[in-house]
């Protein structure tokens, strides 16, 4: 690891490991909520999951330890090039209350430690991982398939609402808290009292993987929480608990349910707005039962086998349950982007294909094919509404056909450098208020005070020739002085 | 991005499972005695350690009994039929790996017929692991997207708990399995147990970049696993693991099995004699005369530096009688 | 015209038992053969019957999919290449190999993608890894033909290492001027004169032009080679020339025109495994009929580790502290295989010598299991990975050794394996998972 380095922009080489997006947020939480937390042994494998590899490393080796370890014992396993990624992880782990700040012994939270023994040996009687519902013969058990179908459904629901909010013929509508949640998170406003509409950060938040999507809709989630008087705790530990759950049986290929009965109060509130996302299915509004979807139970997956890449609808429901199986190996792309700036998208989801029309001119639709073009104008049309040029660039990789991965580079330079001038353009003219600096009476004048000026950093633009420079606004007050000072002196 | 670095991994684990040899780490006499159910506890928390930290990660469980090699868990599998219930105090992956080993070496273990204990099928379970991580790593030619499984290579290890000394027959198959390790980039770990070293899986580790560990303290056993055997070759960039640090590159010669310094060696077909010998006993290759003593003249006594005999056969000979007593030690 | 037609069909049904192997049962038979017949009366001319037609082969399935007959074409390659005689057990296994490389004009043609040129360097690297990989022991030297002289590129040298480099500067190779096989077969054979008899002597010519200029007679040259039992094996790129054919038949080497990129490779790489030793023997002309056989004194060092202090090798004379330390004389060299530069003794490490073992020990080659046995104990899934076995079919006929239910039968220990593992096992492992050996 030490010795990769940022060097291009193909995935194959992106060594950055990117921090999980709830880690910020558990690291702004107090000690006393977070060791809270760590008393539930799903709790502290689902956040030794969401952690860096090196750091669960660390975890693991400082796990078995009865006492604490000089830190200089543990330093002495590092190689000379990984110290800084040593010391990031430590810091990281400190920052967690994980492991204790201190900087001679090194050793794990104790409540931290004894609930992962107790998730790594299964034992005790914290019943935190679910308690399962008993089979009963009433209750048909659900399928995996159809779990994944209403899963699916609900989040397409969502984005689908988002892309399509600018355009006449509205799709059904996600529920109330959704609409909140999007709205809470500044996904989608409201523009005098008229219906939702999309946000810049929305039509960002539209390309990024549905992992990515769902975690920072629930981050926003527990934002909400926090302000609703929540117990955070209790939140994020059902969360984690759902997180672990398991999605079914194999051989029967369906659904285990749990039982809602030994949830806390909150937690039982939390069934409704999950419900909505898709993360839980439940039979009736007021069951006591529910199932974790796919959602749920991937949500500490660092790929995201989600089911969203899949193509329903019109086509049989076989080949889309097929389809969302085969999505566990990975998001299968479906896009083929040729060097003329053609784009044939083999799909027929709707949401798939509005999310293009940002950015392509659509040519032909066939049953399960799109074809459009990269123009100038789809894209600046694009570029105007905040989605940015590696933006795109990134959502063709991470959708790239199976055949366009054959190909090194993947895209086709010529169109992703276009893309970029493309985004270039819009930048060719930078307005910036100042002061236009004129008339000086000699040369020698001129170029004393634009020295000064030069000095301070504020020149914008300069001519020798018309004997003039422009400087900013922050710099007006010096140059001012500076001149009047010296027309005074002289 | 993350996925990049933080890949998924596979780890085959082979577990040596000679009863006779762990009656002998068992006996009290030894400095730290490890008895075969403390030692599958350890096991199985590191096998939930591997599982646990990462979602994608894949785990395969050999064992090798006498005369004969068993898969024991995969992840892509269902090896028994009836899954443990569910249970709210563990993770339900945990639970599965738990039972499905236990039972199956259970299963095993009672099968044994009690009399003399044939060898560990060690080289079986070896190449087993290698045919399945072969499987898994290769696309499969089935699926309709052939390009992606290349990039979602778990990275593959093969960890060996070995307890039993080498078996100086295996040496040829082992050395084609380290090759073949070699050829898929698969890092080969050990673990000794119990016994003293073993130069072949010495070798083994040496030559796919793997570590060797020889367990001193067996109390720890499973310190010692979670430090040198839980972390991916990624992170073993970060924090190293031990490593043995001089290796024996000696071999054994074909007609002894002797350990030796200088040998002598085939030309044909590279068989290794630890004295001039006038005919190739694999290839029938004969040889000159001339060569003969020419050679003889040049090592000045006929039988080069006494042969040292492997020294791990030497642990091997009290194994047929205890063998008969305690042919299956049960796991409690 | 008739009997042609006729014999046609059989010839087909025969000759191509791919046609006929693609029918698993006998309701796929009758239109196929009236297929053949429209063929046969397509046929214009009778030298045309020897040829496959590939796309004939291939068949859809229901779903008018390829998938199923490519991956069946597939298997039934690899199978093929299993069933080659693994006979032969005498294989020299001391090789040494000079490369000679056509360095003149007519590399520049473009008939190979992106030139002759590159695409020769290219798979000349992977030819020397792979060589190597195989052939831990054997020695390698680069020769290269240009402006009518041949040229020293790289010595002999048993480091892949040192032979990639001397391939690493394509600025260096650049092609001109004229090739000339007299001068480079000499050169190569100067380098090679010295060598023990045991060990194999090799000239592996890559050729790309049409012509050579030599200063003599190159019948000498091939005259001397064949006295020396010096091996030259030629892969032209243009076409086939007379001389390029007499010197590799001559000399008991192979001979090829690469027709395109792959087979060009296919060509290179055939060179790879170890002769079998009965080849030579045609050639050797020596009484005993036998080819001379040496036992020869190895050492096997000792490795130091990377901890130790550091120490000048005998070699470099280099001041480092990792090393191997020749057993006789304890001097320290820096990489082996080698000569040990005090006392001459060879140096090897047991798993040098353990790399050709496979060739000496194959694994027998399974049985394709034509039917199951319900007497025997018939699993459900592979015994090596696990990996489930299709569904069985009711019946079904062995062709060319591919078994209609996916299954390998080990004739040893009895247990099945699946098409994969077969492979796997045979080419790449050489060890039974079900015996162990």
């Amino acid at each position: 690891m030490p010795s990769v380095q940022a060097l291009s922009s193909t995935p194959s080489d992106v060594p950055q490991i990117v921090p999980h997006a709830l880690l910020p947020f558990l690291r702004s939480q107090s000690q006393n909520t977070l060791t809270r937390l760590y008393q539930r042994p799903s709790s502290c494998l689902s956040i030794l999951r969401l952690l860096g590899p090196l750091e669960r490393q660390l975890i693991m080796n400082l796990l078995w330890l009865e006492s604490a370890i000089p830190v200089s014992t543990m330093a002495a396993w590092v190689v000379p090039d990984g110290k800084k990624l040593y010391s990031e992880a430590l810091s990281v782990l400190v920052g967690l209350h994980i492991v204790q700040n201190s900087t001679v012994k090194l050793a794990l939270n104790p409540t931290l430690k004894s609930s992962l023994r107790q998730a790594i040996t299964g034992g005790g009687t914290t019943a935190s991982f679910g308690v399962p519902a008993e089979r009963d013969e009433k209750r048909l058990p659900v399928g995996i398939d159809s779990l994944d179908a209403y899963a699916l459904e609900r989040w397409e629901t969502i984005l689908h609402y988002m892309v399509s909010s600018g355009q006449e013929q509205l799709p059904t509508k996600p529920s109330q808290g959704v609409l909140y949640l999007l709205q809470r998170s500044g996904l989608m406003q409201s523009t005098n009292g008229s219906n939702l509409q999309i946000t810049s950060a929305g039509f960002q938040f539209l390309l990024h993987s549905p992992h990515d999507q769902l975690w920072s809709l629930l981050l926003q989630y527990l934002h909400m929480a926090e302000e609703r008087q929540m117990d955070l705790v209790e939140v994020l530990s059902f969360l984690f608990m759902l997180s672990t759950m398991e999605l079914g049986r194999n051989h029967h290929s369906c659904s285990q349910e749990y039982t809602a009965d030994s949830l806390s109060e909150t937690q039982k509130a939390m069934l409704e707005d999950l419900r909505d996302y898709g993360l839980i299915w439940q039979r009736k509004g007021s069951s006591k039962y529910f199932s974790p979807t796919r959602l749920a139970t991937t949500l500490t997956c660092h790929s995201p086998p989600l089911p969203t890449s899949t193509t329903p609808g019109t086509s049989a429901t076989t080949s889309s349950t097929e389809v969302a199986l085969s999505s566990t190996a990975g998001p299968q792309g479906f896009i083929i982007l040729e060097t003329n700036y053609r784009v044939y998208a083999y799909t027929n989801n709707p949401l798939q294909t509005a999310v293009l029309n940002l950015f392509v001119t659509m040519k032909y639709r066939f049953p399960n094919l799109v074809v459009g073009m990269l123009t100038r104008d789809s894209v600046r049309r694009a570029l105007g509404n905040g989605i940015t040029a590696d933006q795109i660039i990134s959502y063709l990789v991470a959708h790239a056909h199976p055949q366009m991965r054959k190909n090194n580079p993947l895209l086709p330079v010529t169109v992703q450098d276009q893309i970029r001038l493309w985004e270039l353009e819009r930048n060719r003219l930078k307005s910036a208020e100042g002061f236009l600096y004129k008339d000086f009476a000699s040369q020698a004048d001129y170029e004393y005070v634009l020295a000064y000026a030069k000095q301070l950093g504020v020149v914008l633009w300069e001519s020798p020739a018309k004997r003039s420079f422009f400087g900013t606004l922050e710099g007006h007050a010096n140059i001012r002085g500076f001149i009047e000072r010296r027309s005074g002196a002289s | 991005m993350d996925s990049e670095v933080d890949k998924p991994s596979h780890l085959s684990v082979i577990l040596d499972l000679s009863p006779t040899q762990w009656y002998l780490s068992a006996r009290a006499t030894n400095p730290y005695p490890l008895t075969i159910g403390s030692f599958l506890s350890q096991l199985l928390a590191f096998l939930n350690a591997h599982i646990g930290t990462k979602n994608e990660n894949t785990l395969a469980v050999f064992g090798a009994f006498p005369g004969k090699s068993v898969m024991l868990y995969t992840s892509t599998e269902a090896l028994v039929d009836e899954p443990p219930p569910l249970d709210a105090n563990s993770y339900p992956p945990f639970r599965m790996v738990d039972t499905t080993v236990t039972r199956q070496i259970l299963r095993e273990l009672d099968a044994i017929e009690p009399g003399d204990e044939p060898p560990c099928a060690l080289v079986g379970a070896l190449t087993k692991a290698l045919c399945y991580i072969n499987r898994i790593t290769l696309p499969s030619t089935s699926s309709t997207n052939v390009a992606e499984g290349s990039t979602h290579l778990p990275d593959p290890r093969i960890l060996i708990l070995s307890v039993s000394p080498d078996l100086s027959s295996s040496y040829i198959p082992i050395m084609n399995a380290i090759f073949s390790a070699q050829k898929l980039k698969v890092t080969i770990d050990v673990c000794k147990i119990y016994g003293a070293d073993t130069v072949f899986l010495q070798q083994a580790a040496h030559l796919t970049n793997g570590s060797y560990i020889y367990l001193e303290r067996r109390d720890a056993l499973l310190q010692y696993l979670i430090m040198s055997f839980l972390p991916p070759p990624l992170v073993r960039k970060v924090l190293t693991v031990p490593r043995q640090d001089k290796i024996d590159f000696r071999a054994a010669c074909f007609c002894h099995k002797n350990i030796v310094d200088v040998g002598f060696v085939c030309s044909v077909c590279l068989s290794i004699f630890c004295q001039p010998v006038p005919v190739c006993s694999t290839c029938r290759t004969k040889f000159p005369i001339k060569a003969l003593q020419r050679l003889k003249s040049a090592c000045p006594s006929p039988a080069p530096a006494p042969p040292r005999p492997l020294a791990n056969l030497n642990n091997a000979v009290p194994r047929t009688t205890e063998a008969t007593n305690h042919s299956t030690p049960g796991l409690r | 015209m008739d009997v042609d037609s006729d014999s046609d069909i059989s010839v087909f049904g025969d000759e191509d038992p791919r046609v006929k192997g693609k029918g698993k049962g006998k309701a796929s038979e009758k239109p196929k053969k009236g297929k053949v017949k429209r063929k046969a009366k397509e046929q214009a001319y009778t030298w045309e019957a020897s040829y496959t037609r590939s796309w004939d082969t291939v068949q859809e399935d229901e779903t008018g999919s390829l998938q199923g007959a490519v991956e069946d074409l597939m298997a039934r390659d690899r199978r093929r290449r299993l069933l080659a005689p693994a006979a032969a057990i005498r294989r020299t296994i001391i090789r040494h190999l000079v490369l000679i490389l056509d360095l003149s004009n007519s590399m520049m043609d473009r008939d190979f993608r992106p030139t002759r040129f590159d695409l020769t360097l290219r798979y000349a690297r992977e030819f020397v890894t792979e060589w190597f990989d195989q052939n831990p022991l054997g020695q390698i030297g680069v020769v290269g033909m240009r402006s009518g002289l041949g040229e020293r590129i790289g010595e002999m040298s048993g480091n892949p290492q040192d032979v990639l480099r001397s391939l690493s500067d394509r600025a260096k190779l650049e092609p001109t001027g004229e090739p000339s096989l007299k001068n480079a077969i000499e050169m190569a054979r100067g380098s090679m004169s010295h060598l023990p008899t045991q060990s194999s002597r090799e000239i592996l010519i890559v050729f790309g032009s049409l012509t050579t200029c030599d200063p003599g007679n190159i019948h000498e040259t091939l005259e001397v080679c064949t006295k020396s039992r010096i091996r030259i094996s030629v892969v032209a790129l243009a076409a086939e020339m007379k001389i390029c054919r007499e010197l590799s038949d001559k000399t008991g080497g192979k001979f090829g025109v690469a027709m395109n990129e792959g087979h060009f490779k296919d060509l290179l790489f055939e060179l790879v495994p170890p002769p079998a030793q009965h080849a030579t023997i045609r050639n050797a002309g020596s009484g005993s009929g036998l080819p001379p056989a040496d036992l020869m004194m190895m050492g096997f060092p000792t490795r130091l580790p990377d901890t130790s202090p550091p120490s000048l090798c005998a070699c470099h004379s280099d001041l480092k502290s990792e090393g191997f330390l020749c057993p006789r004389c304890m001097a320290k060299v820096c990489d082996v295989p080698t000569d040990c530069d005090i006392c001459g003794l060879m140096i090897v490490s047991s798993p040098h010598l353990a790399r050709s073992y496979h060739h000496l020990f194959p694994v027998k080659p399974y049985e394709a299991v034509a039917s199951l046995d319900y007497t025997s104990q018939s699993t459900s899934a592979c015994h090596a990975c696990a990996r489930p076995f299709p569904a069985a079919h009711l019946s079904g006929v062995v062709t060319e050794g591919l078994s209609p239910l996916g299954r390998y039968r080990c004739p040893d220990c009895h247990h099945d394996f699946c098409t994969e593992c077969d492979v796997f096992v045979h080419d790449v492992v050489h060890c039974c998972p079900g015996c162990g050996k």
